[in-house]
């Protein structure tokens, strides 16, 4: 695969791609973190001392904090919304290389970037020439001016940290491999891939489901089928999602899920383009189970080989599983096979 | 796995899983001690019966290539007799030149000319 030449220089790109986002990112977080205190600073005269903080249904001020408490919660809150990222940045560079992980970075920091200055200007807004907290405005409709410097920011934010690069590495062509058929062949691929740790913990939480439904058929106690049937359910989802069986075949791609093999998803030979094999790990699709947004969805089951699946349309399917290679080499070549037409039938 | 089948041979079903899967196996994309996908899985995908299937399994576990263990499914006891996969190989060719007109002497002088 890659040489250690190759992996340096990827590991020195993804250095470049953090310390770049991680300077604007400070610079960002010292902006907003001045400006969270200079304001309140500078209208302090004109504050009443505790200021109102909170405000209930009916509109009037229902809470209190003293004025420099009021202040280090919202700066304390900043910081730690915004610290807890930047951490998260600075252990994770590879990350970098994705675009939706940075942009849902940049969205977090631009987002709370600016909810937690219009949080405040509305509150000094309200507090403002007020001899006493209680006599502070309500609020009205400036609330809303919170949640649209969320929006407005987070916006901002993941476009600020859209431009780079955005790694898959895909390879450029099909796969050359193919497997040799004659027409009046047919070939069949079936692999499958389980997790031991998943099957054991959803197991587990069956065996708990169940013992809690034998609890509550002697007891009688008919409180305990609430949770005896929400566990159980959870344990066979958890099954369900703990295997994958794959099978390829002239009708296309066929996934069944857990021991059941229920449900399937049927992918036609007609919306696959290509297919290749890829070495995806939970920590790049963001955990285990079914993963990412329709058309860059990762069935993800154990770390390492993938089969993945790209369509016509321009989207992608990935599943892992064994024995991915042999799969993308009968896919592509059955695609052949359907492009050249039925005369091979 | 992969199997592949072919419609027009004339040779029963379970012989020709069998043959399959003893390709598959000697081609190396199975270990010895790696677990085959259930018999009902690639009765399936091939569209046959899964006693066919697993008659076939049967076989080539009397073959010394497949192991059938309690609770461990089927596995692959070791790679199967090489004769055995040449004379696979060489069926198939035989059947395709029948269908070029090639007689099997005809073949034969080939091969001779060729090594």
């Amino acid at each position: 695969m890659t040489g250690p030449g190759a992996r340096s220089l990827e590991e020195r790109a993804d250095v470049g791609l953090r310390a770049r986002f991680l300077s604007i990112a400070t610079a960002w977080f010292g902006l907003v973190t001045v400006a969270l205190i200079a304001a309140p600073l500078a209208l302090r005269d004109r504050l009443p001392d505790p200021v109102a903080t909170h405000w209930g249904a009916s509109g009037a001020p229902d809470n209190s904090m003293p004025f420099l408490v009021s202040l280090l919660f919202q700066v304390g809150l900043w910081t730690l919304l915004a610290g807890g990222a930047l951490g998260f940045a600075f252990v994770n560079a590879a990350m970098f290389r994705r675009r939706t992980s940075r942009m849902a970075l940049g969205a977090a920091l631009g987002g709370a970037g600016l909810f937690f200055p219009g949080l405040q200007i509305v509150t000094l807004m309200a507090n403002l020439d007020a001899p006493h907290w209680r006599q502070a405005d309500d609020l009205g409709w400036g609330a809303l001016l919170a949640v649209a410097g969320l929006v407005l920011g987070g916006w901002l934010g993941a476009l600020a940290a859209r431009p780079g690069p955005d790694e898959r590495p895909e390879p450029s062509a099909v796969p050359t491999r193919r497997v040799p058929l004659r027409p009046g062949q047919r070939a069949v691929w079936v692999s499958s891939v389980s997790s031991g740790p998943l099957t054991a913990l959803s197991g587990s939480v069956l065996a708990v489901g169940g013992g809690l439904a034998v609890l509550a058929l002697i007891g009688g106690d008919s409180a305990l089928w609430i949770p005896a049937t929400i566990t159980f359910l959870a344990g066979l989802l958890a099954l369900t999602f703990s295997s994958v069986r794959v099978q390829i075949a002239e009708e296309g791609v066929v996934l069944f899920y857990g021991p059941l093999r229920l449900p399937r998803k049927h992918i036609p030979i007609e919306r696959v383009e290509r297919a290749w094999s890829e070495r995806r790990f939970p920590s790049d699709v963001g955990g285990w189970g079914i993963r990412g947004l329709p058309g860059a969805v990762t069935v993800m089951i154990r770390g390492g080989e993938c089969l993945v699946v790209g369509y016509v349309s321009g989207g992608r399917f990935a599943v892992s599983i064994d024995d991915a290679e042999s799969g993308a080499a009968l896919l592509n070549t059955l695609v052949d096979r359907a492009a050249t037409g039925p005369s091979t039938r | 796995m992969l199997l592949t089948l072919d419609l027009n041979d004339p040779r029963p079903l379970h012989e020709q899983v069998a043959e399959a899967i003893r390709r598959a196996v000697a081609e190396g994309s199975y270990a010895p001690g790696d677990r085959l996908p259930p018999a009902r899985d690639l009765a399936a995908a091939l569209g046959i019966n899964a006693n066919t299937v697993l008659r076939a399994l049967r076989d080539l576990r009397d073959e010394g290539v497949l192991e059938f263990r309690r609770g461990r499914g089927v596995t692959v006891l070791s790679r199967p007799n090489p004769r055995s996969v040449i004379e696979e190989k060489l069926r198939s060719l035989l059947d395709e030149a029948v269908q070029y007109g090639y007689r099997h002497d005809d073949v034969i002088e080939l091969i001779r000319e060729l090594s």
